[in-house]
């Protein structure tokens, strides 16, 4: 006699299921998603992107809509990368009455093709703190960007932008070897600060941007009145490359590795529960109404057809766009209409179990019906089941996408879909940012992919005779 | 008379994951114009196989490994697919298959598969055609209005009848039929034999007649050929078989003994001892020795050839034999 | 016989309809009633605005009398099931009003025209690729099951699994960025140039707007229906009748497309029809992102606009097309599939 129970089953199919290749591709794919989430906090660049997406300070230091770092492999110009300068030497020189002159020199080796967009000087400042900041370059000169007197601060960033704040240092610098004329042609709008202090010093340089390489000093130099309640301290430099981050960034400057990672773990999220949820209620939908046919039965397919028959995605727009619902509440309205997809099936295979005679025998025996139900073909529906969740965890994560693409999704999360709203949004498309178009929809793809490879694996079990010899 | 078919040493195997099944393994068989013979054997003896490798359509994983077919003495294996199909499927061979319920097409007219069938093999003008598929369905009782009827309206008896009509309409030397019986009760079942004898003598039609059931055998066959494990066992006269002697080999001798007589009384029922043996490892010597209440030595090491018991009357088994 | 079953099927299904309709004006009765009440307010304060040389108390009054009047007319203030019913018996009337901001092709803003002149170009695209679909899997899935397990079989069996989550949408997004803004093959948006030109040229200059969404909707679409057709096939290739065909000589190709595929039919048909309702419900962002002005186009647009009696216009309109759908699968199949007795021969 066979044992009918749920872990035997369960043992079976799993036995079955690893002989399927792409099946077990599929689990090693959804094996790597548990782990970018779980170790999210540590791979993530930004580690402050779920908070802080739609921070703008968060992100201000990052060139907007920059592509990713690895394209400079590909072209011959080499672009500057982003990047971030922490190591800093300090030195303190006393002064008379007892003030401090300290300055923080950071090395930034420049070796790209074409200028950074900007270089910003952060340092965190207490007290009253007059501050130079200044660079000197690979060719010994030195150019004073900037001096500020902050006033007032209790351990605070001082951001201060070349680009910015440093212009008038610059253009003072360059006036050397231009003439007036030439710097008035060439308008301060379209020259940046950094296309100038990147420069080889020679005549036309404002015209003409030749590199010099080599290795350049960002000194901040502040004078510690009061060293016992004034200071500086951590400072660090952000060289705003035209190249950003592993995937780019958009036109709100934010880095867009950082995003999709964190939005892994909702898109599993929304495809667990809902199909999860779903499939369960379905399932067990389609063996109650089997079960007790007559006219339970019809009044719960008659229920069934009039949810199924509801458009699913224009109901969900319009009560995303009244109600602003959050994910959770997404997810719900979600389940209410997925359930349906396992009905029609779970009925006409519970009808087939219902007709086997060892259900006859134990309704004989006074089995109760709960009893009949659960043990008997609930284990008999479990793999197809599995088929069914897996299967529909594409649909649920593409629904949510096509939501949270039409601006209608929970705003505090960072979905994919979010991603390429915001891609649509900014004309990406025509203006073939392709870094910020491709990864958001390629994820909803893989992940689409991986649960397809996983469920018609699964597929394949349930029908034996499609399989091939 | 002439030799219809002529199948020398057949050898058929299903080449599966697990390794080559030996369906038939070794063969020789010959049918005479005019004569019914009939193949009988246990489940998994290949007779079915063996039907539908005469028909040169063994399922697949099947293949032929050697031996050859003649019909009229044209051995058939080596022959294209579309010659067969052109030459010899229906027109020289035809085959009433096991279950013939489940033989035509659920979405096809009665009438549209019998005339496909016919403008496959003939070029016959429609009123012609009509006219003939009319006068076989006659033949076989059934009204002329089946031709509009979908298979799943019609009985099983009648199902299998119109099988049988489409079967002959193009009057094949040989007919093939496997368990054209098996599926429907009792009643239908000898209305069908009467039909099969009938039809038989109406054309001159020869029979190869497949089934499981010794009394059935006993009832039409001129012939009867005892298959066992791919192998051919007894083969002789239905007089001899079934006569005062008795079968010459063991297994045939059982399978009459578990026969349940009409007016005798039994306290246990006779059976078999044992399982038909795996085919893709066969035993070694004769293949029935492990179920063989008899069997010596010699059983066990050699393979036992069909040897003449008395005249026409063949039997391989190691009791019998001369040397 | 028929005839009964076929009038049961369709009374059946317009009260089927009903209920969906009566449940999806209660869903939206909160955003239908704000609006109505907002156009009131407009409608007093345009009247009012009109009268001239009346002191201020008396244009105060004449608003009022004429917000509870309106109100009035509009039911605004009758118990909330009755206002549901009222809009639901609209809306199976297809008596939807004018629309508050979007304008037909002629420049009208009756909903139901708006939404009328919309219909046809979904159709036109969706059921155009849903046929190629059709025909490109059912050509695909019998090659497949003919080697079932074959090189061709499998490789083809992972692209299905590869594009089984793809999103229709970004695949166009890809496309467009290629095609139009790349290669500059394809027009961006829309069914038309404007102005369209005349003659033959005005349907070259369609199907040159077509090409891009269409070929974005096969790219994805017609791997699922082989892969259908493929598992369909094969199990009807098993069947023992398949196999009396082929003893009685009936040649292969009769086999496979005779008696295989036309055994085989009923199934495929009924998921190609579904699959076509399904994308022309779902396609408001796909008709989005290439602007073709379609139903779920005009649906998107409606809710960014806060057009209310368009957006239901075009929900029931498109439950409706899913409906009768359904209505004429059900009538058909008999058709198809004769061991069904309702439909075939009795």
């Amino acid at each position: 006699m066979s044992t009918n129970t749920t872990q035997s089953r369960l043992g079976e199919f799993w036995g079955e299921f690893s002989k399927e290749k792409s099946g077990i591709v599929g689990l090693i794919l959804l094996a790597l998603c548990v782990l970018v989430v779980i170790f999210e906090p540590l791979i993530l660049p930004w580690k402050e992107v779920n908070n802080k997406w739609r921070d703008i300070d968060y992100w201000q230091d990052n060139p907007a809509s920059a592509p990713p770092e690895w394209t400079n492999f590909f072209s011959k110009t080499k672009s500057p990368v982003t990047q971030r300068l922490t190591k800093a030497t300090r030195e303190e020189v006393d002064l008379e009455g007892g003030a401090k002159m300290v300055t923080y020199t950071l090395d930034y080796k420049y070796e790209a093709d074409k200028a950074p967009l900007d270089v910003i000087f952060h340092i965190s400042g207490t007290g009253d703190i007059p501050m130079v900041v200044s660079i000197e370059r690979p060719d010994g000169v030195k150019v004073d960007l900037f001096q500020r007197f902050e006033q007032g601060l209790a351990n605070q960033d001082i951001r201060i932008s070349a680009d910015n704040d440093g212009r008038n240092s610059a253009f003072a610098f360059v006036k050397q070897y231009e003439s007036e004329e030439a710097l008035e042609a060439y308008s301060s709008s379209s020259l940046r600060t950094t296309d100038l202090l990147f420069n080889t010093a020679q005549q036309g340089m404002a015209r003409q941007f030749k590199p010099l390489k080599g290795t350049y000093k960002l000194i901040a130099q502040a004078m510690i009145m009061d060293p016992a309640n004034m200071d500086i301290k951590d400072p660090y430099v952000v060289v705003t490359g035209s190249v950003s981050g592993l995937l780019g960034t958009d036109d709100s400057k934010r880095d867009l590795a950082s995003g999709l990672i964190a939005g892994m773990k909702w898109a599993l999220l929304i495809g667990f529960l809902t199909s999860v949820v779903s499939v369960v209620i379905g399932v067990l939908y389609g063996i109650i109404t089997a079960y007790f046919g007559g006219r339970v039965d019809s009044v719960m397919m008659f229920i069934f057809q009039i949810v199924n028959s509801i458009p699913v995605l224009p109901v969900l727009i319009v009560i995303s766009a009244v109600f602003k619902p959050n994910i959770y509440m997404l997810i719900l309205v979600m389940v209410l209409f997925f359930w349906t997809g396992s009905v029609m099936t779970v009925r006409s295979m519970a009808l087939q179990i219902k007709e086997e005679t060892y259900i006859e025998a134990a309704k004989a025996l006074g089995a109760k019906n709960g009893r009949i139900i659960f043990r008997h073909m609930v284990p008999l529906l479990i793999p197809y089941s599995f088929a069914s969740m897996a299967l529909s965890v594409p649909s649920a994560i593409v629904y949510e996408s096509s939501v949270s693409l039409l601006g209608l999704g929970d705003a505090t999360i960072v979905t994919w879909g979010q991603i390429l709203h915001d891609a649509m949004q900014g004309a990406a498309v025509l203006k073939g940012l392709w870094w910020w178009i491709v990864p958001p929809g390629l994820l909803i793809a893989i992940m689409g992919m991986m649960f397809a490879f996983i469920g018609f694996s699964m597929d394949k079990i349930l029908h034996p005779k499609l399989q091939t010899r | 008379m002439e030799k219809l078919l002529d199948v020398q040493n057949l050898q058929m195997h299903y080449f599966t994951s697990k390794g080559a099944v030996r369906a038939i393994d070794g063969i020789d068989l010959t049918l005479m114009a005019g004569e019914t013979l009939g193949l009988v054997g246990e489940s998994g003896c290949g007779k079915t196989s063996l039907g539908s490798s005469i028909l040169r359509m063994p399922s697949p994983p099947g293949r032929y490994v050697s031996g050859k077919i003649l019909v009229e003495g044209r051995d058939i294996i080596p022959l294209s697919e579309k010659e067969v199909r052109k030459d010899i499927r229906w027109q020289k061979i035809a085959m009433v298959f096991q279950g013939a319920m489940n033989c035509l097409t659920p979405v096809y007219t009665i009438g549209k598969q019998m005339m496909e069938t016919l403008n496959v093999h003939k070029e016959v003008p429609k009123a012609e055609a009509e006219a003939l598929i009319k006068e076989y369905l006659g033949y076989v009782g059934l009204p002329a209005e089946v031709m509009t009827r979908y298979p799943h309206e019609l009985s099983g008896g009648m199902k299998q009848r119109a099988v049988i009509a489409t079967a002959l309409f193009l009057r094949p030397s040989v007919v093939i039929l496997d368990e054209p019986t098996t599926a429907l009760d009792v009643i239908v079942q000898a209305e069908i034999i009467n039909l099969l004898k009938k039809l038989k003598a109406q054309f001159n039609l020869s029979f190869i007649f497949i089934t499981h059931d010794l009394a059935l055998e006993a009832e039409v066959a001129d012939r009867i050929c005892v298959m066992y494990a791919g192998r051919i066992v007894e083969i002789g006269p239905n007089a001899d078989i079934f006569g005062k002697q008795g079968p010459a080999h063991p297994y045939t001798q059982r399978l009459l003994a578990a026969t349940p007589r009409l007016f005798k009384k039994v306290e246990k029922l006779q059976f078999i001892l044992g399982t038909p043996p795996d085919l893709i490892d066969p035993p070694k010597g004769c293949r029935f020795n492990p179920r063989c209440d008899r069997a010596f030595a010699r059983c066990h090491e050699e393979v036992p050839p069909l040897e003449e018991v008395e005249p026409g009357h063949f039997a391989a088994c190691w009791l019998n034999s001369h040397s | 016989m028929y005839k009964w079953f076929a009038f049961k099927r369709i009374l059946k299904g317009i009260f089927t309809y009903a209920i969906i309709i009566f449940v999806l004006s209660a869903l939206f009765n909160t955003v239908t009633d704000k609006t109505v009440r907002a156009e009131i307010e407009e409608q007093v304060r345009a009247e009012s605005s009109r009268l001239k040389n009346v002191p201020p108390a008396a244009i105060q009054r004449f608003q009022e009398q004429r917000r509870i009047d309106l109100i009035q007319l509009y039911r605004l203030d009758r118990p909330l099931l009755e206002r549901i019913l009222y809009q639901t018996w609209n809306s199976l009337t297809f008596n939807f009003g004018k629309s508050t901001i979007i304008k037909s092709s002629q420049g009208e803003r009756d909903v139901l025209t708006i939404v009328g002149e919309a219909l046809p170009r979904s159709l036109l695209l969706f059921t155009t690729a849903t046929l190629f679909e059709i025909i490109i899997g059912i050509a695909l899935g019998l090659k497949k099951a003919q080697k079932p397990g074959g090189s061709m079989d499998r490789i083809t069996s992972v692209i299905t699994m590869i594009v089984y989550g793809m999103p229709t949408f970004w695949l166009a997004m890809i496309l467009i960025m290629f095609f139009v803004y790349n290669l500059k093959l394809f027009p961006s948006a829309g069914m038309h140039t404007v102005p369209p030109p005349e003659g033959i040229m005005y349907f070259v200059d369609l199907l040159w707007h077509m090409a891009l969404p269409l070929l974005t909707l096969l790219l994805i679409g017609f791997w699922g229906v082989a892969y259908y057709v493929r598992n369909i096939v094969l199990g009807v290739l098993q069947d023992d009748y398949i196999m009396a065909a082929r003893a009685r000589g009936i040649p292969e190709h009769s086999v496979l497309f005779g008696h295989t595929l036309r055994t085989a039919a009923p199934p495929i048909m009924t998921m190609s029809i579904l699959s076509l309702l399904a994308s022309i419900t779902g396609a408001i962002i796909f008709e989005g992102i290439f602007s073709w002005p379609g139903l779920g186009n005009l649906y998107w647009i409606a809710v960014q606009q806060n057009d209310i009696p368009v957006l239901m216009g075009d929900l029931t309109i498109t439950t409706g097309i899913y409906q009768v759908g359904l209505i004429i699968l059900d009538l058909t199949y008999g058709f198809m599939d004769p061991r069904i007795k309702v439909g075939g021969k009795a």
